[in-house]
């Protein structure tokens, strides 16, 4: 029986490597990071950008985030995580249950979640703040700041 | 130590093989961050709903997250910007301390799993600070009815900052969701610093240049960037979107 034990592969030594292929494994890593961060930065003026252009909500811009922010988890996962290094039954493995199982839940929920009703009228919010919303929505529109939203200090003093 | 590789090579494969051409413990890690991942997703597809459902009153968080330190005017999303920056920073000296070990580098491992430490930690205490100034407030505050437990009814009152039941940012799941998942990733990243910690005293030690491999770095690797990959999702859905 031990013969036959002496034979094992020893699975953690397959991926040593030398110095020639660390210097391009290491050119790819720092490529594949300058790119993330490039995006990222690409994110933030955008993001920052928004409200002042009357972006902010539009689906362009929802569907633009969520494809950049794939494209980074796939550099995460391929790259970092090394998964584009192992057998593609492996990736399989990895892969296929997770997106399932997140594409079954979006669309339960997506399907199911018409029960709860709408959020004025089927669940207690303040109604202060619902007031403050609708005062933003006609006065202050796309002004970015919600100056309706500060109250006026003087005249709560008596509550504190 | 010893006992560990003889767990890999001898005892893990019944069939001779690993059908996935992989060692026991970096499949089982895999294994384990498919699992984790998937509630990370729940969680996120739940505050997509939440948030979809008060679509109306959610607040932005351009108008949320507008602190940052030693800077007196408000500058949105610099803040958070930075702490993606530091995480994706401190993911590359992570993957280089893996490729280090993969050549047998004591040294180059040493240096890389230091900065991915101290990177870790600078996350750990930028979340802290973020969530400081979430809790604490603006000065103004906002006009909000907030129950008062001595009169036993709901007082209107100037609230400023957040917590569980009320908040002057907007509707009180707003602060709750911003609370569990951020949290949630916080106390993975802090976990990972523990054991990212724990591997570099091992590595200090000599633990695995005597093992012939550095495969626990790998490991140890594979749950720091799937922090890295949380926070990227967390990023967007919270603070771009």
């Amino acid at each position: 029986m031990s013969d036959f034990h002496d034979n094992y592969p020893q699975y953690e030594l397959e991926a040593l490597h030398d110095e020639a292929y660390g210097k391009k494994a290491r050119r790819t890593l720092w490529n594949v990071f300058w790119i993330m961060l490039v995006i990222t930065i690409f994110e933030l003026i955008i993001g920052s950008m928004a409200p002042g252009h009357g972006w902010s909500g539009a689906l362009w811009l929802k569907t633009l985030f969520i494809v950049l922010t794939l494209a980074k988890a796939a550099a995460i996962v391929i790259w970092f995580m090394h998964l584009g290094h192992e057998v593609k039954f492996f990736k399989y493995i990895i892969l296929i249950p997770y997106i399932i199982f997140m594409f079954y839940t979006i669309f339960v929920i997506l399907t199911e979640g018409t029960y709860s009703g709408t959020s004025t009228k089927a669940t207690k919010i303040d109604p202060i703040f619902v007031e403050q919303q609708k005062a933003l929505k006609h006065g202050h529109h796309s002004s970015g700041v919600p100056q309706t939203n500060q109250a006026e200090p003087a005249q709560n003093q008596e509550h504190h | 130590m010893a006992h560990s590789a003889e767990i890999d090579s001898k005892e893990a494969w019944d069939g001779g093989v690993s059908p996935f051409k992989l060692s026991y413990g970096k499949m089982f890690m895999w294994f384990f961050l498919v699992s984790d991942a998937l509630t990370f997703g729940g969680l996120l597809i739940s505050y997509g709903f939440i948030r979809h459902k008060y679509a109306e009153v959610w607040p932005k968080a351009e108008n949320v997250f507008t602190h940052f330190p030693f800077i007196e005017q408000h500058v949105p999303l610099a803040y958070v910007g930075l702490m993606t920056f530091i995480l994706i920073m401190s993911s590359v000296t992570m993957v280089l301390a893996v490729e280090a070990g993969q050549r047998m580098d004591r040294k180059g491992v040493t240096t890389w799993m230091f900065w991915t430490i101290i990177g870790g930690a600078a996350f750990v205490g930028s979340q802290a600070w973020e969530w400081y100034h979430f809790i604490v407030g603006t000065d103004h505050g906002a006009l909000r009815n907030v129950w008062d437990a001595a009169s036993g009814s709901y007082v209107k009152q100037v609230f400023q900052g957040a917590n569980m039941v009320t908040n002057e940012y907007g509707v009180p799941q707003f602060a709750n969701y911003f609370f569990f998942i951020t949290g949630f990733h916080g106390t993975h990243v802090f976990s990972g610093v523990v054991l990212n910690f724990i591997i570099f005293l091992n590595v200090l030690k000599g633990t695995y240049q005597k093992r012939g491999h550095y495969e626990m770095v790998e490991k140890v690797g594979l749950y720091w960037h799937f922090v890295d990959l949380v926070w990227v999702f967390v990023f967007t859905f919270f603070y771009l979107l």
